[in-house]
C-alpha cells in the first residue's frame, strides 16, 4: 500500500514537471486582436511612457536634463528613464528584447553590441522614420560614428555620443622641456621614457592594462599605429602578425619603464586621477576627459587648465560610440522615434553638446557658437580630426566576446604571465574560433 | 467550476499527508526542479540567447568541448585552489578563535558578537571594501605598509591576487566556522575531559585525542557546508579583479556567468554548470553520510 502511494506520489511528480514545462517552453500564441475597431485610433491624443534605459555618466546627465523641454512640446508624451551602471545593462537589455512586450521603448547600445542586436533581429530598422523626418541630415554624423549604426546596409542605431580615444598631455611639462608631442609610436615610447622620473613618482604615461576591455580598447591604438589591426579587409584574423608584437612588444615595455607601479588592475578611472593627481605626464583616453581635467572645480584642482587634447600617436584612434535604438517589440516605436529624432536633432544636439555632452555630429563641431560657449574651438576641432580618423572598437556579432578574450591574453602577457608571441598566437586562435563558430 | 465536493472527491485516493505536502511540492517543483530540468535540456542544446529561432539537440557536445576548453580546466582548477586554501585557513583560525572563546574569558559574549559581525555583510560590499582597502593608489593597507614599514605589496598582481581573494573570504567566513564549531565545543560531554584532567593529561594532547575526535561529525559538516558555500564565489571576484590578472583569479562561476550571460550561449554555460552540480553533490552526499554517522555514534 504504501510503495504503491509513493509511486502515485512520483508519477504526479512527474507530470507536474512535465506539464509546468510545457507551459513555460510553448511559444506564446499570438492574441486575437482585443475589440474590432469601431473607429480608428488616435495615437496623438492617447497618452504615452516610453522607458529608455540609460548607463550612469555625466552624458545621461544631460539628457536627462533636456527630457523636460520635448515633454512641454509633446505633452502625450512622458520619459521615464531606468539609469544603472554599464554591469548590468547587457542582462537588462536582453531580458527585455526576449518578453513579449519590451520593458524599454528606447535603449542604447554600445559599439560593440550594434551588430549582435541588429543581426539578431532585436532592433527597429530606422531608415524610413529618418526618412520622414524632415531637416534630419544623418549625413551630418561623423561617418564612422554613422556607419556603426548601419548593419547590412539598414539603420538600427542613430549616435548619441563618442568616446574615441585621443592622446591627453601635460602642455605644461611639453613646454618647460621644450619637447613635441609624439606623433609615432616609437615618439611616444621614448618620449614617456625620457619623462618618468621614479626618485619623484612621476611618470610619463598612466596605462590602463586592466583585463579584457580596458587593456583592448588601450592597446588597440598601439596596434593601429604599428600598422597592426584585429583583422584585414577580407576579415581574416592578422592580430598576431609582426605588427601585432611590434604593438604589444612595446606596449609592455612602456608599462614596465613609464607607467605608474603596480597599475596592472588600472582602468580609465584609475588613469585619470593619476593624471589628476599630477603623477603622469601623458595617458590614452576618451576625448571628453580634457574638459573634465581642465575643469578647475574637477578632480585635478590647481593642474586644471594645463592639460592639451591631441590624436593619439600614429593618428588612427579607437573609436567607441553609443547608440539610440528602438527594441522590435517596444509597442511605442512612433512615440520612440518622436524623442531620439528631437533629442539627435541639428538644434537640440547644439545645445547638448553646449551643455557639456560628447559631440557626434560635425555642423556642431564647426559651429562658433558651440565654440563660444563650450570649450574653445581647438578642442572641438580636434575632436573633429580625431573621430574623421577613427576605428570601430570591434565590430561583428561576436564583438563582446572577442574583446574580451583578446583583452585577458593582452592582459596576460604584460602581467609577464605569457610572451607576446604566445599571447598574440592564443589571442589570434581563440578570435579565429569565436569567428568560425555558428 | 470545481465546487468543494468535486475537489474532495477528485482528492479522496491522496493520503492525507500527501495533501497537506501538495502545496510545498507544487511549489518546489515549479521553482526548483523545473528550472533544473530546464538547464539539463539547455545543456544538451545549441542554445545561445541571441539565435533562439535556431536552437538545435547537440547531445553531449557541451559536455566533451569542455574537456579541452583550457579556459574551462584554468577556472576549475582556481576555484579548488580558492576552496582548498579559504576553507582550510577558515578551519585552522575558527577552531583556534573556538577553543579560545570555550573558556572563561572576560568579555566573553563582546569578544564572540564582534567576531561575527563579517558574517552579516553582504558579499559584494565586501568586495567593494576590499577593493579600496588594497588599492595600491587609495587604499589605506598598502599605504600603512609603505609608509609605516617600506613594504610594497601589490595585492591583486599576478602573483597575489588569487591569495588576495582567498585572505578577503577568510576574513569574512572564519566567524561561520567558529560559530559552529564552538556550538560543537559546547555540547560536547565533560565527563571524557575530567577524567583526562584526573589523568594528568596536558592541554595538547587533551585536544589531540579528545576534542578532535569527539568533534570529528561537526568538524565534517562544518568543512563541508563552508566548501559548498565557497564553490559558488563569485562576488569578490566580480567586484575586484574580474578574473585578472590573466586568469588568475577567473573561478568556475565567474566563468560560467561570462560564457551564459556575457557571450549568451546557454549551452555551454549550462554544461559547465552540471560539471559543478555533480562536484557538489559529491560533497553533499558526503555531507549527510558525516551527519548520519554522528547520530549513529
Amino acid at each position: 500500500m504504501r510503495g504503491k502511494t509513493r509511486y502515485t506520489l512520483f508519477a504526479l511528480l512527474i507530470v507536474l514537471a512535465l506539464a509546468v514545462g510545457a507551459c513555460a517552453g510553448a511559444t506564446p500564441t499570438p492574441k486575437p486582436a482585443a475589440q474590432p475597431t469601431k473607429a480608428p485610433a488616435q495615437p496623438a491624443a492617447e497618452q504615452v511612457t516610453l522607458t529608455i534605459i540609460m548607463e550612469e555618466v555625466p552624458d545621461y546627465d544631460i539628457v536627462a536634463k533636456l527630457a523636460p523641454k520635448f515633454e512641454a512640446e509633446h505633452p502625450n508624451i512622458k520619459i521615464k528613464f531606468d539609469a544603472m551602471p554599464y554591469d548590468a545593462m547587457r542582462d537588462k537589455i536582453l531580458t527585455s528584447f526576449m518578453a513579449p512586450e519590451a520593458t524599454y521603448d528606447i535603449i542604447i547600445v554600445d559599439n560593440p553590441w550594434m551588430d549582435e542586436f541588429s543581426l539578431a533581429d532585436f532592433l527597429t530598422p530606422l531608415d524610413d522614420y529618418i526618412a520622414q523626418t524632415p531637416g534630419y541630415d544623418f549625413n551630418d554624423f561623423v561617418a564612422p560614428i554613422r556607419e556603426i549604426g548601419v548593419v547590412n546596409g539598414k539603420i538600427y542605431g542613430v549616435p548619441y555620443y563618442n568616446y574615441a580615444l585621443g592622446l591627453i598631455v601635460r602642455q605644461d611639462i611639453f613646454d618647460e622641456k621644450g619637447i613635441q608631442v609624439p606623433t609615432t609610436l616609437e615618439d611616444y615610447l621614448n618620449t614617456v621614457q625620457s619623462l618618468t622620473d621614479e626618485n619623484k613618482s612621476f611618470y610619463g604615461a598612466a596605462m590602463q592594462p586592466q583585463r579584457g576591455y580596458k587593456i583592448f580598447e588601450e592597446w588597440k591604438n598601439w596596434l593601429y599605429a604599428a600598422g597592426g589591426n584585429l583583422m584585414d579587409e577580407q576579415g581574416n584574423v592578422i592580430l598576431d602578425n609582426d605588427a601585432g608584437k611590434r604593438a604589444l612588444s612595446m606596449y609592455i615595455e612602456a608599462y614596465n619603464t613609464a607607467a605608474p607601479p603596480n597599475s596592472l588592475n588600472w582602468g580609465f578611472d584609475e588613469a585619470l586621477r593619476s593624471m589628476a593627481s599630477g603623477q603622469a605626464a601623458t595617458m590614452l583616453s576618451y576625448n571628453w576627459m580634457l574638459p573634465t581635467l581642465n575643469n578647475s572645480e574637477g578632480p585635478a584642482g590647481d593642474l586644471a587648465g594645463k592639460f592639451a587634447l591631441y590624436p593619439v600617436p600614429g593618428g588612427k584612434a579607437v573609436l567607441g560610440a553609443w547608440h539610440w535604438a528602438i527594441p522590435h517589440n517596444s509597442k511605442n516605436k512612433d512615440a520612440a522615434w518622436a524623442f531620439i529624432s528631437w533629442l539627435t536633432s541639428k538644434e537640440v544636439d547644439k545645445e547638448r553638446v553646449i551643455m557639456g555632452g560628447a559631440p557626434t555630429r560635425a555642423s556642431v563641431m564647426n559651429d562658433p557658437e558651440v565654440w563660444e560657449k563650450g570649450y574653445g574651438k581647438d578642442y572641438y576641432q580636434t575632436v573633429l580630426k580625431i573621430l574623421d580618423n577613427s576605428e570601430p572598437l570591434a565590430r561583428g556579432p561576436k564583438a563582446e566576446e572577442i574583446i574580451q578574450v583578446v583583452g585577458t591574453e593582452l592582459n596576460a602577457a604584460v602581467a609577464g604571465e605569457k610572451s607576446v608571441d604566445q599571447a598574440l598566437k592564443d589571442a589570434a586562435d581563440k578570435v579565429r574560433e569565436i569567428v568560425g563558430r555558428k | 467550476m470545481l465546487d468543494k465536493r468535486t475537489t474532495a472527491k477528485t482528492f479522496r485516493g491522496v493520503p492525507f499527508p500527501y495533501r497537506l505536502l501538495a502545496p510545498m511540492i507544487i511549489l518546489l517543483v515549479a521553482v526548483l526542479i523545473y528550472p533544473l530540468l530546464f538547464s539539463l535540456w539547455i545543456s544538451l542544446h545549441d542554445y545561445t540567447l541571441t539565435r533562439l529561432q535556431d536552437v538545435r539537440f547537440v547531445g553531449l557536445a557541451n559536455y566533451l568541448g569542455l574537456l579541452r576548453n583550457d579556459d574551462y580546466w584554468t577556472a576549475m582548477r582556481n576555484t579548488v585552489t580558492f576552496v582548498v586554501l579559504a576553507v582550510g585557513l577558515e578551519f585552522l583560525l575558527g577552531f583556534s578563535l573556538a577553543l579560545l572563546l570555550q573558556r572563561r574569558l572576560p568579555f566573553r559574549d563582546v569578544f564572540r558578537s564582534v567576531l561575527l559581525t563579517p558574517m552579516f555583510i553582504t558579499p559584494i560590499a565586501v568586495g567593494l571594501m576590499f577593493r579600496f582597502l588594497l588599492n595600491s593608489q587609495l587604499g589605506i593597507i598598502p599605504y600603512i605598509l609603505r609608509e609605516g614599514l617600506g613594504i610594497s605589496v601589490d595585492w591583486f598582481g599576478p602573483r597575489l591576487a588569487l591569495y588576495s581573494i582567498i585572505l578577503i573570504d577568510v576574513w569574512q567566513w572564519t566567524p561561520f566556522m567558529l560559530l559552529l564549531l564552538l556550538a560543537g565545543l559546547e555540547s560536547l560531554p565533560k565527563e571524557p575531559f575530567e577524567a583526562a584532567r584526573v589523568d594528568g593529561v596536558s592541554g595538547w594532547q587533551m585536544i589531540r585525542h579528545i576534542t578532535l575526535p569527539l568533534m570529528r561529525p561537526i568538524i565534517m559538516a562544518a568543512i563541508i557546508i563552508r566548501m559548498l558555500d565557497a564553490f559558488k564565489v563569485f562576488e569578490y571576484v566580480y567586484a575586484i579583479t574580474r578574473g585578472g590578472p590573466g586568469n588568475r583569479t577567473e573561478v568556475i562561476q565567474y566563468h560560467i556567468y561570462r560564457v551564459g550571460f556575457r557571450f549568451f550561449r546557454m549551452g555551454e554555460a549550462a554544461a559547465m554548470a552540471y560539471t559543478l552540480v555533480l562536484v557538489m553533490l559529491v560533497l553533499t552526499i558526503a555531507l549527510v553520510y558525516a551527519m548520519r554517522k554522528e547520530v549513529t555514534s
